[in-house]
């Protein structure tokens, strides 16, 4: 990952994040209200996913793959 | 309406295709496979709207074929797809195989435009004793055993889906397929059980990801497009509305996810993905509104497409490197560039990137989730898709193609492989770029517009951050030499836990009776053979003598003496 990909990303969620609080449009939850939503909701829920599951293989699912031999 | 026996009936031609290519030159059987399939498309897609093919069977008339809105849709797709596997399964020599796969199109396709439940029941058991082949053909143990699972699993759901349709026909007095609107009954949740088994709604889906790793390379492909989608179809049919589809639908799209985190075979984490996919189209026909049903089969007809093109990428790399697994796997991007290229399209349709396929179909079930108010839904399918791009498009590709080198030195791969994923691909990102393609065939003609800038911004931004997280966590998805427990487990593994616990406690608690009956009885045996023992211990281990048991005179005369006494002493006090 070199440095040109990540500002491309960069420039994509500012210019994301400058539209949608500039336009208004019809709102019908109360979460477009909270300033950058989505982009917290895509970091935060992609971390959860990966460690609770990854905690859960852990605990409870994980076994050696000759388990059902 | 146009009714006659003498219109082609779809699944017919497939059928007839079966036999055929089963006994043609080896060489001739992919040709044979594309031209029957090809043929098919072109019927269901020609047929008009309301044609029908009646047939007296016992008492009742089957309605073999008939056509509207949405079967139409759903046969297109599945001929459609049967198309692109075969020109995928070009290099397969097997006429077993070609003729398995034609069979299976066949039952769905039939299943698809059955007008009634006795055709509908042929059709899908059809599909399932077709499919099993298909594992089976792939020829090593682990696919033998799990082909039988998966048989067996099917037939289990069969039997549920006949008890079911017995009952609801015995009830209503018509064989014919109608929805169930607002009507109860236990036959019509037996009927919902079956078609739930085949729609790998959990806890009924493990068969899923115990056999679609382990079937054929091509076979495969038929699989991710044919079971679950049409019993999308049948759920469609018969379940819009019902709420508890809502529900099933937003667990199956997380269920998925999570299990995608541990899976290691590249196939099973895109198996897993069935799974969520298809919980997005459960809970559109549970929403059941005009949006969430369009959204429904729009996603059912997108998926067939993408999820067929990325089971053929991985296909590719298996049978180029015959290594599935992401521990044995990394590098590939150098010496497969073109599988990566043509498997990206698939990832960025199924993930919703703006421009393909998944963007246009998945946001319609999402929207009628925050349309029908349904907030906790419409954030768990959001979050359900970002666990969608982290694993297919992420995780998959980073550790297949990229990741650190495996050294692999990948075989030749025929160009009809590349040729199938080229054509799935094309059509990825022509419903992408001009949606109103597939909107104009789908039920209702209810009006939604993806592209809006709300709708954009908000796809930027969690594709983007979710690209973050990945890249900070991806050192946690490599893959693990391990495996994950999932419901198979019940009729895998379940034996040894069953007889320690429940058999164990039955065969204590027996074991405990047994041993006191019998010393018991030992007691009694002893005591019977000798009861004098009872006064007089010396006796105790000696057989019954009657001459030295015998009590001498002395005693004899000593309890006549006493006797004799108690009466003096009685009498003295009463006096």
């Amino acid at each position: 990952m070199n440095q040109k990909t990540w500002s491309i990303l960069g420039l994509l969620v500012v210019v994301s994040l400058v539209l949608e609080t500039t336009l208004t449009y019809e709102s019908d939850h109360w979460w477009d209200s909270i300033p950058a939503f989505y982009s917290l909701f895509g970091f935060i829920g992609c971390t959860a996913i990966i460690l609770i599951s990854k905690w859960l293989g852990k605990v409870l699912l994980q076994r050696r793959e000759d388990y059902y031999d | 309406m146009i009714d006659n026996s003498l219109i082609p009936i779809p699944s017919f031609i497939l059928l007839v295709g079966a036999a055929l290519t089963g006994v043609l030159h080896r060489r001739l059987r992919p040709y044979s496979v594309v031209a029957f399939a090809a043929c098919t498309l072109i019927l269901a897609w020609t047929l008009p709207n309301d044609a029908a093919c009646r047939v007296g069977f016992l008492d009742h008339e089957i309605v073999l074929f008939q056509t509207d809105q949405l079967s139409r849709i759903f046969g297109t797709i599945f001929a459609f797809i049967s198309v692109a596997g075969g020109i995928f399964g070009f290099h397969v020599t097997k006429g077993g195989e070609h003729a398995a796969a034609l069979c299976y199109a066949a039952g769905a396709v039939g299943v698809t435009f059955a007008g009634d439940f006795i055709s509908l029941f042929a059709f899908w058991e059809l599909m399932a004793v077709a499919s099993t082949y298909l594992v089976w053909a792939r020829n090593t143990a682990e696919s033998s055993r799990a082909g039988t699972r998966y048989l067996l699993v099917h037939l289990f759901g069969g039997t549920i889906l006949l008890a079911g349709i017995i009952l609801v026909v015995t009830e209503t007095g018509s064989i014919l397929l109608s929805a169930a609107g607002s009507a109860q009954g236990s036959g019509l949740w037996l009927i919902l059980g079956g078609v739930a088994l085949n729609a790998a709604i959990p806890p009924l889906h493990a068969w899923l990801t115990d056999a679609y790793p382990k079937a054929t390379v091509a076979g495969a492909v038929f699989m991710s497009a044919l079971t679950t989608k049409s019993a999308v179809y049948v759920l469609a049919r018969l379940f819009p509305g019902w709420e508890i589809l809502v529900i099933l639908g937003t667990i199956m799209a997380l269920y998925g996810v999570v299990y995608a985190v541990l899976a290691n075979d590249i196939r099973e984490i895109l198996a897993y993905h069935i799974i969520s996919q298809v919980g997005y189209m459960v809970a559109g026909i549970g929403i059941g509104t005009q949006l969430a049903l369009n959204g429904a089969v729009a996603h059912a007809f997108s998926h067939i497409l993408y999820k067929a093109l990325l089971f053929m990428g991985a296909g590719v790399v298996l049978f180029a490197t015959g290594k599935s697994k992401l521990t044995e796997l990394g590098g590939l991007a150098r010496s497969m560039p073109l599988t990566l290229w043509l498997y990206m399209i698939g990832a960025f349709s199924i993930s919703g990137f703006p421009l393909f396929n998944g963007f246009i179909s998945k946001s319609m079930v999402v929207a009628a989730a925050g349309e029908s108010h349904l907030d906790a839904v419409y954030l768990l399918l959001t979050l359900a898709s970002v666990g969608t791009f982290l694993h297919t498009g992420l995780k998959l590709p980073y550790f297949t193609w990229y990741s650190s080198d495996a050294g692999l030195a990948p075989g030749r791969v025929p160009r009809t492989m590349h040729g199938a994923m080229a054509i799935a691909a094309f059509f990825c990102i022509l419903f992408g770029i001009a949606p109103g393609l597939l909107y104009d065939h789908l039920p209702f003609s209810t009006p939604y517009e993806p592209y809006t800038i709300p709708h954009l911004t908000e796809s930027v931004q969690i594709l983007v951050l979710t690209f973050v997280a990945f890249w900070m966590f991806r050192g946690k998805l490599a893959g693990e030499s391990l495996l994950a427990l999932d419901t198979d487990w019940f009729y895998r593994r379940s034996a040894e836990p069953t007889k320690r616990y429940i058999l164990g406690t039955i065969e204590a608690v027996f074991d405990v009776a047994e041993r006191t009956a019998l010393l018991v009885v030992h007691r009694l045996v002893t005591l019977s053979a000798n009861p004098v023992v009872l006064v007089n211990k010396s006796f105790s281990g000696k057989a019954f003598d009657p001459n030295r048991a015998r009590p001498s005179l002395g005693v004899a005369l000593g309890l006549l003496l006493l006797l004799v006494v108690i009466v003096v002493v009685l009498n003295l006090l009463h006096v």
